[in-house]
């Protein structure tokens, strides 16, 4: 059980050290986007160095940030010494997906041979099954929508999908309210300098 | 002056409308217009959101005739002529700080309906109306024009923001019915209250008074146009407002009820690790540990830890309820013979005992024991459960009385339960998801709660990016502020080198109504939370406390932030109480 202010400490250190790491604040003036692809790329790599690779949204966002020949460098830069592990674990994230389907024939197997054979199909009316495929449209849809959004859930069935989208949320969360922390905090800090 | 007597007109049938409420007060009308509005937008719900060019011309009309009631139709049309390309909100709070800010909004939607609803007769005597007065603005540059319009036009769009505001229309009488046109104008008024608000970037015109509000959308208003630069869903962009009322509410509110989320989390989270089948055991550790937590988490989990018995018991408890509920269907067939069922499972339960024993505990809890005691079966599988350690591979299912037994349909029932259970989690997890039930929705739900939440640290590190130059955290200045993360204190102590200015900055008196200010939200927001039916004094209470608070936007971000912090009230509430109300307000359409 994670405590929430910890991880956003733990984010927090994390994301300030790959941003230092970046070695923006020796050089001239950067653009605005690029500064501002920094900030992202150094706190979503923060984040996902915390869970250590538990996570598979983790693992994914890691890949694909070192699949991105733009932000690749950067991405090798903030990640530092410890991008050797991550991207190790990085790499082994397909094959997480097999296990869960190879346990599911396991269970169909199972209970083939330990149960009464007794099918009985009742049929719907004709209106309920037009809205059961209705409703399985449009949950097949929202759930592809999902998986675009949560990164690495292309590969994911629906309930590991669930579950990652869970994850992803509270990271998000504490990511939004770290940012928000800083920013406000930096705002502060201006006013008070000027 | 085809204005002018375009702007009589529209101000004679706002009267007309005032009238025919009869002892309707000034708020009243709002309201009730309001309720009109949603009417409207329950049927305008699947209309698709086009947007022609041609449209916007009488929009701008409607701008003007919006501007009528705000006391000074003449000054305040002229001042927004040259003013409306870029923003019609701001002015308005600039000519009338004391109108009701519902009330003008509730005017401003009625304009963006007529265009949204081209087809719905009572847009179309509206509509006739203009044709003269399109003509007499040529003055306006149309290439500024269209600039200026497509992002207030697809603010316009959005629906269902001005329903956040408004939630009380269900309990007004319906009888409005007699003046749509004018219903029409102060329900799309309303509507565009709150796009008003949230188009805060064009935050140079607030009134101080507003800037509280203004600001707080500000950030809405960033991340609107974030959406509306990169979004294309008709389906997502209505709730986009939720998403922006959902920011306001994070940025202004950090005192706020967490406790019933987090414990619900809590609670969601400790069935599943009560769960004892392997990949769940695992895979719930793992959601339980990521789940966001705190004190009350870690008590309900050592709570868990310490009594076994009961908290399995608890854990069974929740598990069953969870899938419980979708099978009650199942489970009524089941009931007719009961006795039947309990001898059969009977002579099973040898035979299943034999080869194993871990069943996934609402599968086996489910089974058909509907006259048996709830907590009987549930001794009875705690059992076997409690004893076998969570090795095995395989999950064993039985099939319910009635069920297919084919191996598909079991495993099928399966996965539908697992997934079912996974989303009860994410229910407590996504603020405004607790009422809604059904799969479509809740991943709606979620998938805009995700979108949202990225936009939000999209905008978040572009307003990062902008206010440091040079990308040097103050590294001490920001760690110091660790210590408050900590929970070492109240905010009053001024820990960090720089932070000492801060604090003398803000009186007694603004902390003081900073405090009241959020435990009002708080509360509004709790209430609104508790109660089904939404009243509208308190939204529109919780909604106006906003703009009583003092200018110092960014000082009381912070300090609040600081407290926040320092009393360990994770602003995780933030969000969570500020889209709630708009998931009800949502569901109860």
């Amino acid at each position: 059980m994670r405590h929430p202010s910890s991880l956003k400490q733990e984010f927090l250190k994390k994301w300030i050290l790959g941003l230092q790491r970046c070695g923006f604040s020796s050089k001239k003036s950067t653009s605005i986007m690029e500064r501002k692809k920094a900030i992202k790329l150094s706190a979503d790599l923060a984040m996902a160095s915390t869970r250590n690779g538990t996570a598979c949204w983790s693992r994914a966002l890691i890949a694909n940030a070192s699949r991105d020949h733009e932000s690749k460098i950067l991405a090798e830069q903030i990640l530092g010494p410890e991008s050797q592990s991550l991207k190790k674990a990085s790499s082994t994230m397909p094959p997480v997906i097999c296990s869960r389907r190879i346990r599911s024939k396991k269970i169909l197997k199972r209970s083939c041979s330990s149960q009464v054979r007794r099918v009985r199909k009742i049929a719907l009316p004709q209106k309920v099954l037009s809205a059961n495929s209705v409703a399985k449209r449009l949950v097949q849809k929202r759930t592809n929508i999902l998986k675009s959004l949560v990164p690495g859930g292309e590969y994911m069935d629906d309930i590991s999908l669930i579950e990652e989208t869970l994850d992803y949320i509270a990271y998000l969360r504490a990511q939004v309210d770290v940012m928000r922390f800083v920013a406000s905090a930096t705002e502060v800090v201006n006013r008070n300098s000027d | 002056m085809d204005l002018h007597d375009m702007v009589l007109f529209w101000w004679e049938s706002l009267s007309l409308f005032g009238r025919s409420c009869g002892q309707c007060e000034g708020d009243q009308m709002d309201m009730v217009g309001d309720k009109d509005k949603f009417e409207l937008e329950n049927r305008n719900e699947e209309d698709p959101m086009n947007f022609a060019a041609p449209s916007p011309s009488p929009s701008v009309d409607w701008r003007f005739g919006g501007l009528v009631p705000t006391g000074n139709p003449m000054a305040v049309s002229k001042g927004s002529t040259s003013m409306v390309v870029e923003s019609f909100g701001p002015t308005l709070w600039d000519q009338s700080q004391t109108a009701n800010p519902q009330n003008l909004g509730g005017l401003f939607s009625d304009i963006n309906n007529v265009q949204n609803s081209a087809s719905t007769s009572d847009t179309l005597g509206i509509r006739k109306g203009t044709p003269a007065a399109v003509v007499s603005l040529p003055s306006i540059d149309h290439k500024t024009f269209d600039m200026g319009w497509n992002p207030t036009s697809s603010m316009l769009n959005l629906k269902g923001g001005g329903g956040i505001f408004l939630p009380g229309n269900g309990m007004l009488p319906q009888s409005l019915s007699q003046f749509p046109a004018d219903s029409a104008f102060i329900e799309r008024a309303a509507r565009f209250s709150c796009f008003n608000v949230s188009g805060g970037n064009f935050s140079d015109m607030v009134n101080p008074l507003e800037s509280m509000g203004g600001t707080n959308y500000f950030r809405g208003g960033g991340m609107m146009q974030e959406v509306f630069g990169g979004n294309g869903q008709s389906h997502s962009q209505k709730n986009e407002v939720m998403n922006v009322d959902e920011a306001f509410k994070g940025v202004s509110m950090t005192v706020g009820e967490h406790e019933h989320e987090h414990g619900a989390t809590g609670g969601g989270g400790s069935p599943l690790k009560n769960v004892r089948s392997h990949d769940e055991a695992k895979q719930g550790i793992g959601v339980g540990g990521s789940g966001p937590g705190n004190d009350s988490d870690e008590a309900e989990f050592s709570t868990a830890g310490g009594q076994d018995e009961p908290s399995v018991l608890e854990g069974t408890t929740g598990g069953e309820r969870f899938a419980g509920g979708l099978e009650s269907k199942k489970r009524k067939r089941s009931e007719q013979d009961t006795e039947s069922d309990l001898a059969k499972v009977g002579p099973q339960q040898p035979g299943e005992s034999a080869m194993d024993d871990t069943e996934i505990q609402q599968n086996g809890d489910q089974k058909p024991t509907a006259t048996t005691n709830k907590s009987s079966g549930k001794h009875g599988k705690q059992g076997s459960q409690a004893s076998d350690p969570p090795k095995e591979e395989y999950i064993h299912v039985r099939a319910r009385r009635g069920q297919a037994t084919n191996s598909h349909s079991l495993a099928e029932r399966v996965r539908r339960e697992k997934i079912s259970e996974r989303m009860k989690f994410l229910q407590d997890l996504v603020p405004g998801c607790s009422k809604v039930t059904g799969k479509a929705v809740m991943l709606d739900e979620i998938i805009n709660y995700v979108q949202s939440l990225q936009r939000q640290v999209e905008f978040l590190s572009m307003k990062l990016a902008t206010v440091n130059p040079r990308l040097d955290f103050n590294v001490e200045g920001l760690l110091a502020k660790d210590i408050l993360q900590s929970r070492a204190g109240p905010s009053t102590l001024g820990f960090s080198p720089d932070m000492p200015m801060a604090y003398p900055q803000l009186h007694s008196s603004q902390q003081g109504l900073i405090r009241a200010g959020l435990s009002g939200l708080g509360s509004s927001s709790d209430l609104h939370r508790r109660t089904m039916n939404s009243q509208l004094t308190p939204m529109t209470g919780g909604f106006k406390e906003p703009t009583r608070l003092p200018n110092v936007w960014e000082d009381e971000l912070h300090n609040v932030v600081q407290m926040s912090y320092g009393t360990s009230a994770t602003p995780n509430s933030l969000d969570v109480d500020g889209s709630l109300p708009p998931g009800h307000m949502k569901v109860e359409l």
